[in-house]
Protein backbone atom coordinates (compact mmCIF):
# COMPACT_ATOMS: atom_id res chain seq x y z
CA UNK A 1 0.00 0.00 0.00
CA UNK A 2 1.28 3.64 -0.63
CA UNK A 3 1.69 5.87 1.89
CA UNK A 4 -1.23 7.49 3.59
CA UNK A 5 -3.20 4.68 2.17
CA UNK A 6 -4.69 2.33 4.99
CA UNK A 7 -5.81 -0.88 4.27
CA UNK A 8 -8.92 -2.21 5.13
CA UNK A 9 -8.57 -5.73 6.33
CA UNK A 10 -10.77 -8.79 7.01
CA UNK A 11 -10.43 -9.20 10.70
CA UNK A 12 -9.97 -12.31 12.61
CA UNK A 13 -13.58 -13.92 13.97
CA UNK A 14 -12.47 -17.22 15.29
CA UNK A 15 -12.45 -20.01 13.04
CA UNK A 16 -14.68 -19.16 10.59
CA UNK A 17 -14.39 -19.99 6.82
CA UNK A 18 -14.44 -17.46 3.82
CA UNK A 19 -16.99 -14.57 4.43
CA UNK A 20 -19.34 -12.83 2.25
CA UNK A 21 -19.17 -9.00 1.64
CA UNK A 22 -22.71 -7.90 2.05
CA UNK A 23 -22.81 -4.27 2.21
CA UNK A 24 -20.20 -1.71 1.42
CA UNK A 25 -21.93 0.95 3.95
CA UNK A 26 -20.19 4.25 2.60
CA UNK A 27 -19.46 5.06 -0.74
CA UNK A 28 -15.92 5.36 -2.83
CA UNK A 29 -14.46 8.82 -2.06
CA UNK A 30 -16.60 9.00 0.70
CA UNK A 31 -15.53 10.45 4.06
CA UNK A 32 -14.83 8.16 7.03
CA UNK A 33 -14.19 8.52 10.73
CA UNK A 34 -11.70 6.07 12.02
CA UNK A 35 -14.12 3.73 13.99
CA UNK A 36 -17.24 4.23 12.09
CA UNK A 37 -19.33 1.59 10.09
CA UNK A 38 -17.73 0.65 7.20
CA UNK A 39 -18.64 -2.69 5.31
CA UNK A 40 -20.84 -5.83 6.84
CA UNK A 41 -19.87 -9.38 6.16
CA UNK A 42 -21.32 -12.48 6.56
CA UNK A 43 -20.12 -15.79 7.96
CA UNK A 44 -21.24 -18.90 9.75
CA UNK A 45 -24.85 -16.95 9.90
CA UNK A 46 -23.49 -13.81 11.46
CA UNK A 47 -23.45 -11.01 9.81
CA UNK A 48 -20.24 -8.41 10.99
CA UNK A 49 -19.65 -4.84 10.93
CA UNK A 50 -16.35 -3.84 10.25
CA UNK A 51 -15.01 -0.40 11.88
CA UNK A 52 -13.13 2.16 9.22
CA UNK A 53 -9.48 1.63 10.50
CA UNK A 54 -8.59 5.15 9.66
CA UNK A 55 -9.62 8.31 8.58
CA UNK A 56 -10.17 9.91 5.38
CA UNK A 57 -11.84 8.75 2.09
CA UNK A 58 -12.93 5.21 1.32
CA UNK A 59 -10.28 5.00 -1.61
CA UNK A 60 -11.02 1.75 -3.16
CA UNK A 61 -13.06 -1.60 -2.87
CA UNK A 62 -11.40 -4.17 -3.36
CA UNK A 63 -13.25 -7.34 -2.58
CA UNK A 64 -17.16 -6.07 -3.60
CA UNK A 65 -21.08 -7.07 -2.71
CA UNK A 66 -21.21 -10.81 -2.93
CA UNK A 67 -17.09 -11.12 -2.87
CA UNK A 68 -15.43 -13.77 -0.57
CA UNK A 69 -12.61 -12.80 1.49
CA UNK A 70 -10.35 -14.86 4.42
CA UNK A 71 -8.88 -13.44 7.35
CA UNK A 72 -6.37 -10.50 6.72
CA UNK A 73 -7.59 -10.08 3.12
CA UNK A 74 -7.92 -6.71 2.13
CA UNK A 75 -11.18 -5.55 1.18
CA UNK A 76 -10.54 -2.25 0.40
CA UNK A 77 -8.25 0.92 1.68
CA UNK A 78 -8.65 4.34 3.24
CA UNK A 79 -7.00 6.60 2.03
CA UNK A 80 -6.38 8.51 5.14
CA UNK A 81 -7.34 12.44 5.84
CA UNK B 1 -27.90 -10.70 33.24
CA UNK B 2 -31.53 -12.25 32.66
CA UNK B 3 -34.90 -11.24 30.92
CA UNK B 4 -37.51 -13.48 30.20
CA UNK B 5 -39.74 -11.34 28.17
CA UNK B 6 -42.28 -14.01 27.82
CA UNK B 7 -44.93 -13.49 25.24
CA UNK B 8 -43.71 -10.61 22.83
CA UNK B 9 -44.47 -9.75 19.53
CA UNK B 10 -41.47 -9.31 17.19
CA UNK B 11 -41.00 -5.56 16.98
CA UNK B 12 -41.03 -4.38 20.72
CA UNK B 13 -39.16 -7.24 21.38
CA UNK B 14 -36.66 -6.12 18.47
CA UNK B 15 -36.60 -2.66 19.82
CA UNK B 16 -35.90 -4.19 23.31
CA UNK B 17 -32.67 -5.60 21.83
CA UNK B 18 -31.61 -3.12 19.58
CA UNK B 19 -31.70 -0.46 22.88
CA UNK B 20 -29.66 -3.00 25.13
CA UNK B 21 -27.13 -3.39 21.94
CA UNK B 22 -26.67 0.56 21.81
CA UNK B 23 -26.48 0.51 25.70
CA UNK B 24 -24.61 -2.48 25.49
CA UNK B 25 -21.26 -0.58 22.86
CA UNK B 26 -22.02 2.93 25.05
CA UNK B 27 -21.09 0.62 28.05
CA UNK B 28 -23.80 1.64 30.00
CA UNK B 29 -25.15 -1.82 30.98
CA UNK B 30 -23.51 -5.33 31.05
CA UNK B 31 -24.47 -8.76 29.01
CA UNK B 32 -28.05 -9.52 28.99
CA UNK B 33 -29.87 -12.13 27.46
CA UNK B 34 -33.11 -12.11 26.75
CA UNK B 35 -35.58 -15.02 25.92
CA UNK B 36 -39.01 -14.67 24.50
CA UNK B 37 -41.97 -16.43 22.37
CA UNK B 38 -42.64 -14.17 19.51
CA UNK B 39 -46.41 -14.26 17.53
CA UNK B 40 -45.93 -15.99 13.95
CA UNK B 41 -43.37 -13.92 11.46
CA UNK B 42 -40.84 -14.52 9.09
CA UNK B 43 -37.48 -12.69 9.46
CA UNK B 44 -35.46 -12.56 6.53
CA UNK B 45 -31.56 -11.58 6.97
CA UNK B 46 -29.58 -10.02 5.33
CA UNK B 47 -28.89 -12.27 2.64
CA UNK B 48 -32.14 -13.19 2.72
CA UNK B 49 -33.60 -14.87 -0.81
CA UNK B 50 -37.47 -13.98 -2.57
CA UNK B 51 -37.22 -17.54 -3.45
CA UNK B 52 -37.09 -19.15 0.20
CA UNK B 53 -40.80 -18.87 0.54
CA UNK B 54 -42.80 -21.55 -0.80
CA UNK B 55 -45.86 -19.01 -0.83
CA UNK B 56 -47.07 -15.46 -2.14
CA UNK B 57 -47.26 -12.31 -0.12
CA UNK B 58 -51.30 -12.71 -0.03
CA UNK B 59 -51.36 -16.14 1.46
CA UNK B 60 -48.58 -15.18 4.10
CA UNK B 61 -51.24 -12.37 4.67
CA UNK B 62 -53.65 -14.91 5.00
CA UNK B 63 -52.26 -16.77 7.76
CA UNK B 64 -51.60 -13.81 9.96
CA UNK B 65 -47.77 -13.96 9.76
CA UNK B 66 -45.93 -10.82 9.34
CA UNK B 67 -42.61 -10.52 7.68
CA UNK B 68 -39.79 -8.49 8.73
CA UNK B 69 -36.37 -7.58 7.02
CA UNK B 70 -33.41 -7.82 10.25
CA UNK B 71 -29.82 -6.96 10.53
CA UNK B 72 -28.47 -10.54 11.39
CA UNK B 73 -26.87 -12.77 9.31
CA UNK B 74 -28.90 -16.02 7.51
CA UNK B 75 -31.70 -16.41 4.87
CA UNK B 76 -35.44 -16.14 5.81
CA UNK B 77 -36.62 -17.86 9.13
CA UNK B 78 -39.68 -18.41 11.35
CA UNK B 79 -40.57 -17.47 14.55
CA UNK B 80 -43.40 -18.15 16.25
CA UNK B 81 -46.22 -19.50 19.22
CA UNK B 82 -44.05 -22.68 20.72
CA UNK B 83 -40.33 -21.91 19.63
CA UNK B 84 -37.87 -20.19 22.43
CA UNK B 85 -35.61 -17.67 21.03
CA UNK B 86 -32.88 -16.30 22.75
CA UNK B 87 -30.92 -12.76 22.49
CA UNK B 88 -27.37 -12.51 23.90
CA UNK B 89 -26.04 -8.97 23.98
CA UNK B 90 -22.82 -9.79 25.01
CA UNK B 91 -19.98 -7.68 24.33
CA UNK B 92 -17.72 -10.63 22.24
CA UNK B 93 -14.11 -8.63 23.26
CA UNK B 94 -15.07 -10.38 26.69
CA UNK B 95 -15.41 -13.60 24.98
CA UNK B 96 -11.65 -13.69 23.10
CA UNK B 97 -13.76 -11.74 19.89
CA UNK B 98 -14.93 -14.99 18.53
CA UNK B 99 -17.65 -15.05 16.34
CA UNK B 100 -17.36 -18.60 15.84
CA UNK B 101 -16.97 -19.58 19.22
CA UNK B 102 -20.00 -17.52 20.03
CA UNK B 103 -22.04 -19.61 17.70
CA UNK B 104 -21.26 -22.66 18.35
CA UNK B 105 -22.06 -22.14 22.64
CA UNK B 106 -25.40 -21.05 21.72
CA UNK B 107 -25.64 -24.20 19.46
CA UNK B 108 -23.89 -26.54 22.67
CA UNK B 109 -26.38 -25.18 24.92
CA UNK B 110 -29.34 -26.27 22.51
CA UNK B 111 -27.67 -29.52 22.40
CA UNK B 112 -27.32 -30.21 25.99
CA UNK B 113 -30.83 -29.16 26.50
CA UNK B 114 -32.15 -31.35 24.40
CA UNK B 115 -30.04 -33.92 25.87
CA UNK B 116 -32.52 -33.55 28.96
CA UNK B 117 -34.94 -35.69 27.27
CA UNK B 118 -32.56 -38.25 25.37
CA UNK B 119 -32.66 -36.62 22.10
CA UNK B 120 -29.98 -36.52 20.37
CA UNK B 121 -28.67 -33.83 17.96
CA UNK B 122 -25.76 -32.17 16.71
CA UNK B 123 -24.39 -29.47 14.41
CA UNK B 124 -23.24 -29.98 11.07
CA UNK B 125 -19.97 -28.99 9.46
CA UNK B 126 -21.20 -25.69 7.30
CA UNK B 127 -24.75 -25.64 7.82
CA UNK B 128 -25.37 -23.36 11.34
CA UNK B 129 -28.08 -24.28 13.40
CA UNK B 130 -28.91 -27.45 15.72
CA UNK B 131 -30.30 -30.84 13.92
CA UNK B 132 -31.59 -34.04 15.06
CA UNK B 133 -31.42 -37.38 12.92
CA UNK B 134 -35.53 -35.71 10.83
CA UNK B 135 -34.26 -32.33 10.52
CA UNK B 136 -33.75 -29.11 11.79
CA UNK B 137 -34.54 -28.51 15.63
CA UNK B 138 -32.63 -25.33 16.21
CA UNK B 139 -31.57 -21.89 14.01
CA UNK B 140 -29.12 -19.12 14.19
CA UNK B 141 -28.55 -15.65 13.23
CA UNK B 142 -26.36 -13.39 14.99
CA UNK B 143 -25.77 -9.63 14.29
CA UNK B 144 -22.42 -8.19 15.47
CA UNK B 145 -21.44 -4.52 15.89
CA UNK B 146 -18.44 -2.68 17.97
CA UNK B 147 -18.03 -6.28 18.87
CA UNK B 148 -21.43 -6.39 20.78
CA UNK B 149 -23.88 -9.42 19.54
CA UNK B 150 -27.55 -9.26 18.48
CA UNK B 151 -30.09 -11.63 17.84
CA UNK B 152 -29.36 -15.32 18.73
CA UNK B 153 -30.63 -18.45 18.34
CA UNK B 154 -34.62 -20.48 18.14
CA UNK B 155 -35.05 -23.59 19.45
CA UNK B 156 -38.51 -25.12 18.00
CA UNK B 157 -40.62 -26.69 21.49
CA UNK B 158 -43.84 -27.19 19.35
CA UNK B 159 -43.90 -25.31 16.49
CA UNK B 160 -46.82 -25.10 13.94
CA UNK B 161 -45.19 -27.00 10.95
CA UNK B 162 -47.92 -25.59 8.49
CA UNK B 163 -46.16 -22.07 9.49
CA UNK B 164 -42.85 -23.62 8.48
CA UNK B 165 -43.76 -25.31 5.92
CA UNK B 166 -44.05 -22.01 3.69
CA UNK B 167 -40.18 -21.47 3.83
CA UNK B 168 -37.09 -23.49 3.09
CA UNK B 169 -35.61 -22.16 6.31
CA UNK B 170 -32.16 -20.98 5.74
CA UNK B 171 -33.01 -21.00 1.84
CA UNK B 172 -32.57 -24.78 2.26
CA UNK B 173 -35.01 -27.38 1.04
CA UNK B 174 -34.69 -29.16 4.75
CA UNK B 175 -37.53 -29.96 7.09
CA UNK B 176 -37.82 -28.45 10.31
CA UNK B 177 -38.81 -30.14 13.52
CA UNK B 178 -40.09 -29.36 17.33
CA UNK B 179 -38.97 -31.32 20.10
CA UNK B 180 -42.56 -32.25 20.59
CA UNK B 181 -42.15 -34.62 17.22
CA UNK B 182 -39.54 -35.83 18.55
CA UNK B 183 -40.08 -36.53 22.41
CA UNK B 184 -43.34 -37.41 24.00
CA UNK B 185 -44.34 -36.20 26.26
CA UNK B 186 -42.77 -33.13 24.88
CA UNK B 187 -41.93 -30.52 27.55
CA UNK B 188 -43.26 -26.97 28.01
CA UNK B 189 -41.88 -24.03 26.69
CA UNK B 190 -41.40 -22.49 29.91
CA UNK B 191 -39.13 -25.81 31.17
CA UNK B 192 -37.24 -25.60 27.80
CA UNK B 193 -36.27 -22.29 28.57
CA UNK B 194 -35.51 -23.25 32.00
CA UNK B 195 -33.18 -25.78 30.92
CA UNK B 196 -31.54 -23.96 28.11
CA UNK B 197 -30.82 -21.05 30.63
CA UNK B 198 -29.04 -22.99 33.08
CA UNK B 199 -26.81 -24.98 30.72
CA UNK B 200 -26.22 -21.90 28.45
CA UNK B 201 -24.52 -20.07 31.79
CA UNK B 202 -22.68 -23.46 32.49
CA UNK B 203 -21.04 -23.08 29.48
CA UNK B 204 -20.16 -19.50 30.10
CA UNK B 205 -19.40 -19.62 33.50
CA UNK B 206 -21.72 -17.08 34.13
CA UNK B 207 -24.76 -17.27 37.04
CA UNK B 208 -28.27 -14.97 35.30
CA UNK B 209 -29.42 -12.48 37.85
CA UNK B 210 -33.00 -12.08 36.57
CA UNK B 211 -33.87 -8.72 35.92
CA UNK B 212 -38.12 -8.16 34.82
CA UNK B 213 -38.75 -7.06 31.50
CA UNK B 214 -38.55 -3.07 32.51
CA UNK B 215 -35.33 -3.47 33.57
CA UNK B 216 -34.22 -1.21 30.71
CA UNK B 217 -36.76 1.31 30.96
CA UNK B 218 -34.86 4.53 32.06
CA UNK B 219 -31.66 3.31 31.66
CA UNK B 220 -28.90 5.27 29.78
CA UNK B 221 -30.92 8.39 28.77
CA UNK B 222 -29.25 10.51 31.75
Amino acid sequence: MAEGVTPVRMPDLGEVGAAVVVEWLVGVGSAVVAGDDLVEVETEKTTFVIPAPASGRLGAIRVPVGGTARVEDVLGSIDRA
Amino acid sequence: MLVKLGRLAYDPALALQRRAHALRVAGRIRDVLFTVEHDPVFTCGRRARAESFRVDAAGIEAAGIAVRRVERGGDVTYHGPGQLVVYPIFDLRAQGRDVKGHVATLEEAAIRTLAGWGLVATRREGLPGVWTARGKVGSVGVYVRRWVSMHGLALNVAVDAAHFAMIDPCGLPIRAVSIADEVAPAPSLVVVEERFVAEYGKLLGVRWREEPATWLEGRGDG
